[in-house]
């Protein structure tokens, strides 16, 4: 009954407000006048009664205030008034304000900054028609890569025969060297068929792609420009449509532009081109490009219909065309699936990060407000007995901790900002993450930063709101000092206890990244990578055949072997990491040949001579390659160590001949190759294995492009300009790139590096959190205790005795929580088994450094305070009550 | 500013009930009527006067309408409702039965 008059009320008093008050006034002013003319009937003068009735009436402001409480709704003002209350209270203590705030700034600034990225990452749908629906196409290999190129001609079997997928394309990287604007330039892009745009959906913003002739038809004339390279290097004019780009193969009609961000699967391109083959051509293909396939879902078919299809028809062709097949199997992949699947690991680990700094700030954040709080313990037993319920308490509290999360959130936000930019400069464009050059802080970063925030404020202020209101009565029987505090005690200890453990978590899950990046950045390529300058040139096709390319090339490397500061020179077809030059298989040809699929596969690079030497690649036995070994002499070959083990166990290689599946400079396979020496092993990647290699001479296998590797002995920057100029005086036509090997081997591993230094900096600010919430908590406990200290110290314990009984307090607390960090670390280790190199998820050294390094950093945290303490007592010990 | 002889905490809204229960009466009235009865000893402060009815009010205990004093001036006039009269006699009651205890341990540590 009381609550629907108050809501009838209520509900009158927001509908009669502006008359309601207006009578407040006249009825307060009706009073006053009773009043003067009482007083003027007592004999004063009216001016006198009037000052008098003013003065009794007291502050006519005040009543009217007070007044208008009784009408406004009471739940919304109390809350505005908590909310400036608590503001106020967050003002008057700078100290503790600033610690929170920055707490709760580095917490939710983090999280909002890495939540952003995983959903511009991981979450956003691909800027395709239904992104659900389009398809990646692998094939895996024998040794278990699971996604291989593809055969071209599988894919020309693959587009006939199946019926659940439409638009099945080939999509492979393309080189092309253009000259803009008179300048040569090498240009990076995509070799596509005409069905990729289709399959993925989207048309150009200008012109047109080109059709199933231009592609299929085997003439090789057209290009379509992304729209960022368009913008920067033809001045994003529309009438480029039609005109003709100068290439290397020949001029190109430009047919179209993409639409701006265009990728195929994250891959960015400068331009796309046909692949320009006849079906049968595909056909006749031998072995496998550099490509794989995209395709459509036909409407009503699912993903799990098609990928059986697939298989079938693999199966098939691996029954039919076993030399090309066998034991190889096909991967339909989902296209968001292909791009992400592998930055989802690291991302994922870094949100589980994010989180657990999130959840270390939050403790801290309500070990400060409870210590803090227990000054307050008096405030609201005195406020309890004069009536206020607890849960009005409970209520203020936790406005106070909402007011100090909102700040915080808009704090984090620029934490968040600021992490951005550093995230990009960290990944830059070393790491292929797909679309982190579209991450921005945007309105819903911006609402999930500050329902983070809030949850947060809920988080770290319900716990302190209910310890500190509980039964406050006792608070204020005894003087408010001993009673609450035990309670709190409990509830610190659980806090500190939580922290440590939280923390123990982060730092051990960064120690297990940081020691598998230490084993990949220490693993030995075979090759020394300091003082290396690269050089990648291609010479234009159009005025260069390979022939001449090669004394072009070997001039060059002549006169930049004379250049000052230059110790040795030499080129090769590829850069050494991160790809494996040439792949195919051989055998030995003394030996039956093997079945197709039971031949080994080797990687294939061809150098110049003294590229061994020049590398720092350990020569074992033979002869490095020389000015002998020509076009026309007899085919030989260096071959690597581990080639040797496997295939030669026990014997001499030298003199014995391979053969190798590629094309000898007269452009037969079936060439066989002498091993004229035997050279250590080169890792073509850090973290994967040490494959067979062939190393054959650029003599018997050219090429019109080649990467010039030059050792100094000095800075190997400094010598950029004037390789550049000995290229140039060369070709001018040539474009060129240039890169240390430090950093060419250096971006290889730039993820798992970035990985690592991004949870290990979580990790110190979670290690950082956890000690000032030590610290503060051992704080308070020792100001509590200044009396006992005080006393013990009056009765001879020594101050060192003293600093050992608080520390070990704080120790054993420290212990419970690795104790308990250790037990959850251990059972979390495992998800980042896929992230780990060399090192075993349940790495010993990793959890005992980290266990120390958290008890040594808690001893310091905790020592301190009790130092602080004994040089306090026992002077003012006594004095605290 | 001090009222004299402060209405202690929660008599308050017994004294307004009371001085409410033989008439309608405007603010001023009731503090008018309060001082008297008190022998000027309870003086009220308006700024817990107005709260004070603007409170029992909401909560049901007296209603107020605007009336022309003999004066022909505008003033509110506060009345009880009905369940105002029954909180008041349970009050009351409650009161005396108070007060009553109270007297009694004082005048027995006087005579000890």
């Amino acid at each position: 009954m009381r609550h629907l008059t108050d809501a009838w009320q209520w509900m009158r008093s927001m509908m009669r407000r502006p008359s309601r008050e207006r009578g407040l006034d006249e009825e307060l002013q009706f009073h006053i006048d009773q009043q003067t003319e009482k007083y003027v009937r007592a004999g004063l003068s009216p001016a006198d009664a009037r000052r008098q009735a003013m003065l009794r009436f007291g502050g006519i402001v005040r009543v009217q205030e007070e007044t208008r409480d009784q009408i406004r709704p009471a739940l919304l003002d109390d809350s505005i008034r908590d909310v400036r209350f608590g503001a106020r209270i967050l003002w008057r203590a700078p100290g503790f304000t600033i610690a929170a705030l920055a707490t709760l700034a580095i917490g939710i600034g983090a999280t909002a900054a890495i939540f952003s990225v995983t959903r511009t990452v991981l979450l956003e749908p691909l800027p395709y028609r239904e992104p659900g629906r389009v398809v990646g196409i692998w094939e895996t290999t024998q040794d278990g890569v699971t996604q291989n190129v593809i055969a071209p001609a599988n894919f020309a079997e693959w587009r006939e025969r199946s019926r659940t997928l439409e638009h099945l394309g080939m999509v492979g990287p393309a080189g092309l060297a253009a000259i803009v604007g008179g300048e040569p330039e090498r240009l990076k892009g995509l070799q596509c068929s005409f069905d990729v745009f289709q399959a993925l959906g989207v048309h150009p913003v200008i012109g047109r792609t080109y059709t199933y002739e231009e592609d299929y038809g085997g003439k090789d004339g057209v290009i379509i420009l992304g729209h960022e390279y368009w913008q920067a290097r033809l001045g994003g004019r529309p009438d480029v449509i039609g005109t003709a780009l100068a290439t290397e193969g020949g001029p190109r009609t430009i047919l179209g532009v993409m639409p701006a961000g265009f990728t195929v699967a994250g891959q960015k391109a400068d331009f796309f081109i046909p692949f320009a083959q006849t079906v049968e051509q595909l056909r006749a293909y031998s072995g496998r490009g550099s490509s794989y396939a995209v395709a459509r879902l036909r409407d009503g078919v699912s993903f799990d219909q098609a990928a059986t299809e697939m298989r079938t028809i693999f199966s098939q062709l691996e029954h039919d065309v076993p030399e090309r097949n066998a034991r190889r199997k096909v991967l339909v992949i989902p296209i968001q699936e292909q791009m992400v699947g592998d930055v989802r690991p690291g991302l994922l680990a870094l949100m589980g990060a994010v989180g657990l700094v999130l959840l270390v700030s939050c403790v801290n954040v309500a070990s400060l407000l409870l210590a803090r709080s227990a000054a307050r313990e008096r405030e609201f037993g005195m406020r309890t007995a004069f009536g206020a319920r607890r849960v009005r308490l409970v209520r203020q509290l936790l406005t106070e901790s909402l007011v100090l999360a909102t700040a915080g959130g808009l704090a984090g936000l620029l934490v968040a900002a600021l992490c951005h930019r550093g995230l990009l400069a960290l990944v830059g464009d070393r790491i292929p993450v797909p679309r982190i050059e579209q991450l921005r802080l945007d309105l819903p970063i911006v609402l999930f930063t500050m329902a983070v925030a809030l949850a947060t404020g809920l988080l770290f202020g319900v716990v302190p709101a209910l310890v500190t209101t509980k039964q406050p009565n006792d608070t204020l029987r005894d003087g408010g000092r001993h009673s609450g505090s035990r309670r709190l005690h409990q509830v610190l200890r659980t806090l500190v206890v939580s922290e440590v453990a939280i923390s123990l978590v982060l730092l051990a899950g960064a120690g297990l990244l940081l020691r598998s990046l230490i084993k990949l950045q220490n693993v030995d390529p075979g090759f020394r990578a300091g003082g290396v300058l690269t050089a990648e040139v291609d010479l234009p096709t159009t005025s260069y055949d390979t022939a001449h390319a090669e004394v072009a090339f070997h001039a060059a490397l002549t006169r930049i072997a004379a250049l000052p500061g230059v110790v040795s020179t030499a080129g090769a077809s590829c850069q050494l990491v991160p790809y494996a030059c040439i792949g195919t298989s051989f055998w030995r040809v003394d030996r039956a040949k093997p079945g197709s699929g039971e031949r080994p596969s080797c990687q294939v690079r061809p150098v110049t001579p003294g590229f061994f030497r020049t590398m720092g690649i350990a020569q074992i036995a033979g002869r490095d390659f020389s000015e002998v070994d020509t076009a026309d002499s007899t085919p030989v070959i260096v071959v690597s160590e581990e080639l040797v083990r496997q295939q030669f166990p026990g014997e001499n290689p030298l003199g014995r001949r391979l053969r190798v599946g590629f094309n000898h400079v007269s452009g037969r396979e079936d060439v066989e190759w002498t091993i004229v020496g035997v050279v250590g092993n080169v890792r073509s990647s850090l973290d994967g294995p040490v494959r067979q290699t062939v190393f054959v001479p650029r003599s018997q296998r050219p090429g019109t492009g080649m990467t010039l590797f030059v050792r100094t002995a000095q800075d190997p920057d400094l010598l950029t300009r004037s390789v550049l100029d000995v290229v140039h005086h060369m070709e001018s036509q040539a474009p060129v790139e240039t890169r240390t090997l430090d950093t060419v081997v250096g971006n290889t591993i730039a993820q798992p590096r970035a990985l690592s230094i991004l949870v290990a900096v979580f990790g110190v600010v979670g290690l950082a959190l956890a000690a000032i919430g030590v610290y503060g908590v051992m704080s308070y406990s020792v100001r509590e205790r200044t009396q006992e200290i005080g006393v013990r110290i009056a009765l001879g314990a020594t101050g060192q005795s003293v600093v050992h009984l608080i520390v070990g307090q704080a120790l054993r607390l420290v212990f419970v929580g690795v104790a308990l960090g250790l037990g959850a670390a251990m059972l979390l280790a495992r998800s980042l088994e896929s992230l780990l190199y060399g090192v075993e998820p349940l790495d010993p050294w990793t959890f005992a450094g980290t266990a120390l390094l958290l008890l040594t950093i808690a001893t310091a945290a905790a020592y301190i305070p009790a130092r602080r303490g004994i040089r306090m007592a026992p002077v003012d010990a006594l004095r605290v009550n | 500013m001090a009222d004299r002889g402060d209405v202690l905490q929660g008599t308050l809204d017994m004294l307004v009930l009371k001085a409410l229960q033989l008439e309608p009466m405007h603010g001023w009235g009731i503090t008018e009527r309060i001082e008297q009865w008190s022998e000027s000893v309870l003086q009220l402060g308006q700024g817990t006067l107005y709260p004070a009815l603007y409170r029992l009010e909401r909560q049901g205990l007296i209603r107020s309408e605007w009336k022309v004093t003999e004066n022909n001036r505008r003033a509110r006039y506060y009345s009880l409702t009905r369940e105002g009269r029954r909180h008041f006699s349970d009050e009351l009651a409650q009161w005396q039965r108070m007060s009553r205890a109270v007297n009694l341990v004082l005048e027995a540590s006087l005579k000890g």
